[in-house]
């Protein structure tokens, strides 16, 4: 999966919050898309602790995070590493028995829970990760931490045409009604190219067979195929797209703030969330730290932190108000569907499974027969577990 | 050393001894049935987790199929979510064409060797130090076209099989405790119960008058009434010797008193003449009573040196007929003065017994004495070898048949008339008993209806 690139272009603090953020370090990537950045918070006493943090979560989303946690403990110096999923991935495998990072934390959910079923977790015996919401963890070792709806966007001038979508099943009516109005008009991921498309492609086809009627749909709209966020909502905001559907809510959230054209839609019949899955590596250097620094991500603080000052969403079942996954499930009742966290996560991941989804999704969108071009080329690299 | 002895079986009382006859066993099996139920409650974990082993590789198999070429498979995400259960074990799958080659999967696994009986076979691998629970399912496709065979290996950490069997195994174990306790319970209480008429017993005894011998009389279960009645007999054997000792002893001061208001009375007949002729001859009839009662002293004596059981004399190598000949010597001269014929007739070897020699001399004597005593005119000393036998033979009157056993028993005489102390062979019928030598007394002259005469015979039993 690729990390929206919201935040390529580098935005330079406006102002040092706290006292203890000293050096924030940005390291431009040898590739142009692969940006790694690294945040720093310097420990402000003696003895120093270290605590070497994975992440892909952009800078602006977790500076508040640290900074929070750097204030309660300022023994601890953080290490955050800004990764691209499959980069992170690629890293924590090849540092299996070596393991530089303490903390690993990847909204790549079947990646990630790949890591953890092969046993490159280890367990949190704390009061705070027994008492987290069992269908947001894995064992104790793999914690969904932030709550972030998949929505749909659209252009607010869309009204004046048609009634926008507040469902799935609205927008395969609108676009079975208006195919010509809404022709090359919708944007969506493209699952051949995007991994969190293709999470997304999965998912929707195991909860509602309906789904390849949406993507014919989409296909006789002949819809625009993008491979990150960024770009969907981009498109959506040059007025190129009217509707733009399975985005990734904690993006368009930001992005929505400040475009007023736009508007974001969870969808009314049901919605994927997204969880952002934490671990401890199990080689981790500085298990202490790294315990300390999860029991913090699932505390009620740093929750309510990430549901006031973040647009990621919180899950800590005591936080409330917007933003979290509380108020989701009071708005949207059993509509929500978290990603669940267990082995089906696994198939997600399969090669052969891959193909025949992509296939499939290739077929109805096409709404031509398989086969006819061929078999399909594995469409993506993707890492593969079983012939590392 | 000390420690040894003190653990020493015949030490430890007997409700000891049965605790531990009771409880080593008991322990034992207790261990045992824990073993079994550890295993069983594995194996039933197994048996049902390895279902679901079962459930979901059919379910992947059922989707592999020939596609483009080579063996296709579309995973279904319930399969392996199937194969976690609320203990969220881990997951692993892998699909393996007939050539063994790794088609997909999560993980490489390896083979197991094929079951006997149905598709499936499982077995427990470790796969990168993970411990597994590995299902291997063979089968093969079923097209139209294609029929190839592929393996669908399925593997699961232990987390829920180990709580499930701890589970099963805390219930048996439960169980298995409380039957131990109630099986202690059991054991202390019926040893008690046994042991109770023990205790009674013990009672009984330690609450009798020390001089009573009279018989234990107490309801007793059957393996004590025997030693009730063990007890009862020695009671009965030590109340007829004490009887036999009253009357000896009656009988003994009876004697002795006869005597000896004898010697005063011909003291006093003497002191009343004053001849001088009449005083020697008092004094001779005085003697010859005095010489008697002295025998009579010395037989009493010897009988109860022969009659203490405390005393038993070491027995040794003897030659009877050396002791035949010395004997015969040593009374031939007393003897031949009152015209008595005393002869010996002994082989030219030795005949070894073990005895004690004073007693067998004594015996001998006591043979010898009697016969003289009772009239006997020739006394015959015989020693034979092969069987062992002392005989003395004499021509005196004899014993009648119907008096043998009698004559045995202490001052019963055969006859009154005569000098016989009436111990003689009382003493020796003591002393063939203490050497197991049967005694027999035989008419010696059968044909003779006056002086049938008497052979007494010890008959030595080999050793």
């Amino acid at each position: 999966m690729r990390r929206p690139d919201l935040h390529r272009h580098l935005s330079v603090p406006r102002c040092v919050r706290r006292l203890g953020v000293v050096w924030l370090a940005l390291a431009l990537a040898l590739t142009a898309q692969a940006q790694a950045r690294t945040l720093h918070f310097a420990a402000d006493t003696e003895p120093s602790r270290a605590l070497t943090i994975y992440g892909v979560l952009d800078p602006p989303q977790v500076r508040p995070l640290l900074s929070d946690f750097h204030r309660r403990h300022p023994d601890i110096a953080i290490d955050y590493h800004n990764l691209e999923t499959l980069a992170l991935h690629a890293r924590v495998l090849q540092e299996r028995d070596t393991s530089r990072a303490d903390v690993i934390l990847s909204p790549a959910m079947p990646w990630q829970y790949q890591l953890a079923n092969e046993g490159l977790s280890s367990p949190i015996d704390s009061p705070a990760a027994a008492d987290w919401p069992s269908w947001a963890r894995w064992r104790q070792e793999l914690f969904g931490f932030t709550f972030e709806p998949i929505v749909m966007v659209y252009r607010r001038d869309l009204a004046r045409r048609m009634i926008p979508p507040e469902s799935h099943a609205d927008l395969l009516s609108l676009l079975r009604q208006h195919s010509r109005q809404l022709d090359h008009r919708v944007v969506t991921y493209d699952p051949r190219r995007s991994g969190a498309g293709y999470t997304y492609a999965i998912e929707d086809a195991r909860i509602s067979a309906r789904y390849w009627d949406l993507v014919e749909a989409l296909g006789n709209s002949n819809s625009a195929l993008e491979t990150t966020t960024a770009a969907m909502l981009e498109g959506l905001s040059d007025g190129r797209y009217w509707i733009g559907y399975n985005l990734i809510g904690s993006y368009v959230q930001d992005y929505v703030a400040e475009h007023p054209e736009l508007v974001m839609v969870v969808p009314q019949d049901y919605a994927l969330v997204l969880q952002r899955l934490v671990m401890m590596s199990r080689h981790a250097p500085h298990p202490d730290t790294a315990r300390r620094f999860i029991d913090y991500l699932l505390s009620a603080s740093a929750q309510r932190l990430l549901a006031t000052q973040t647009t990621l969403g919180a899950v800590h079942p005591s936080v409330d108000g917007a933003g979290t996954a509380a108020d989701l499930r009071d708005r949207l009742g059993e509509a929500i569907r978290p990603v669940q966290i267990g082995p089906g996560l696994l198939a997600t991941l399969d090669r052969l499974k891959r193909q025949t989804l992509l296939e499939q999704w290739q077929q109805a969108f096409d709404n031509r027969p398989t086969h006819a071009g061929g078999p399909l080329a594995d469409p993506s690299p993707l890492p593969d577990a079983a012939t590392e | 050393m000390t420690l040894l002895r003190r653990w020493r079986l015949s030490h430890l009382s007997l409700y000891r001894r049965l605790m531990i006859w009771l409880f080593c066993p008991l322990a034992m099996l207790v261990a045992i049935m824990l073993l079994q139920a550890w295993f069983a409650s594995r194996e039933a974990a197994d048996r049902a987790f390895d279902r679901l082993l079962d459930a979901a590789s059919l379910s992947i198999a059922e989707q592999v199929r020939w596609q483009q070429s080579r063996l296709w498979m579309d995973l279904p995400p319930s399969a392996l979510e199937m194969l976690a259960t609320d203990a969220q074990e881990r997951v692993f799958y892998a699909l393996y064409d007939a050539q063994g080659h790794f088609v997909t999967g999560n993980r490489s696994l390896p083979s197991l060797p094929p079951a006997k009986a149905g598709q499936m076979s499982y077995g427990d691998v470790i796969s990168r130090d993970m411990p597994l629970r590995l299902g291997v399912l063979r089968s093969r496709l079923e097209g139209w076209d294609r029929s190839d065979r592929f393996e669908v290996r399925v593997a699961q950490s232990r987390e829920g099989r180990q709580a499930l069997a701890n589970q099963l195994f805390l219930a048996s174990f439960v169980n298995i405790v409380i039957i131990a306790a109630l099986a202690m319970v059991v054991v202390l209480l019926s040893a008690r119960f046994a042991l109770e008429p023990l205790t009674r017993l013990r009672r009984a005894i330690r609450q009798r008058d020390p001089r009573t011998l009279a018989p234990l009389e107490l309801a007793l279960p059957r393996e004590l009434a025997e030693l009730r009645q063990a007890l009862n007999e020695l009671l009965a054997r030590m109340r007829r010797v004490r009887a036999n000792q009253e009357r000896f002893i009656g009988d003994a001061s009876h004697q002795l008193r006869t005597p000896l208001a004898g010697l005063s009375a011909h003291a006093e007949l003497a002191m009343r003449q004053s001849e001088p002729a009449a005083w020697r001859e008092a004094l001779v009839t005085m003697h010859g009573t005095a010489t008697k009662t002295a025998r009579l002293a010395g037989q009493l004596l010897s009988m109860t040196r022969l009659n203490n059981p405390e005393a038993t004399p070491a027995k040794r190598s003897v030659d009877l007929a050396a002791l035949a000949q010395r004997c015969v010597r040593e009374s031939f001269a007393r003897h031949h003065r009152h015209g008595i014929d005393l002869g010996v007739d002994v082989p030219d070897h030795a005949v070894m017994v073990s005895a004690t020699d004073w007693q067998l001399e004594e015996a001998l004597n006591n043979l010898i004495e009697n016969a003289a005593l009772y009239g006997a005119r020739q006394i015959t000393v015989q020693v034979t070898d092969a069987p062992t036998r002392l005989v003395v033979t004499d021509d005196g009157p004899g014993i009648p048949e119907s008096q043998r056993l009698l004559v045995l028993r202490p001052f019963h005489r055969g006859q009154e008339a005569g000098d016989g102390t009436g111990l003689g062979l009382a003493i020796v019928d003591s002393i063939a008993r203490a050497h197991d030598i049967r005694l027999l007394l035989q008419t010696a002259n059968p044909d003779h209806p006056e002086r049938p005469g008497l052979c007494v015979v010890l008959i030595f039993t080999a050793t």
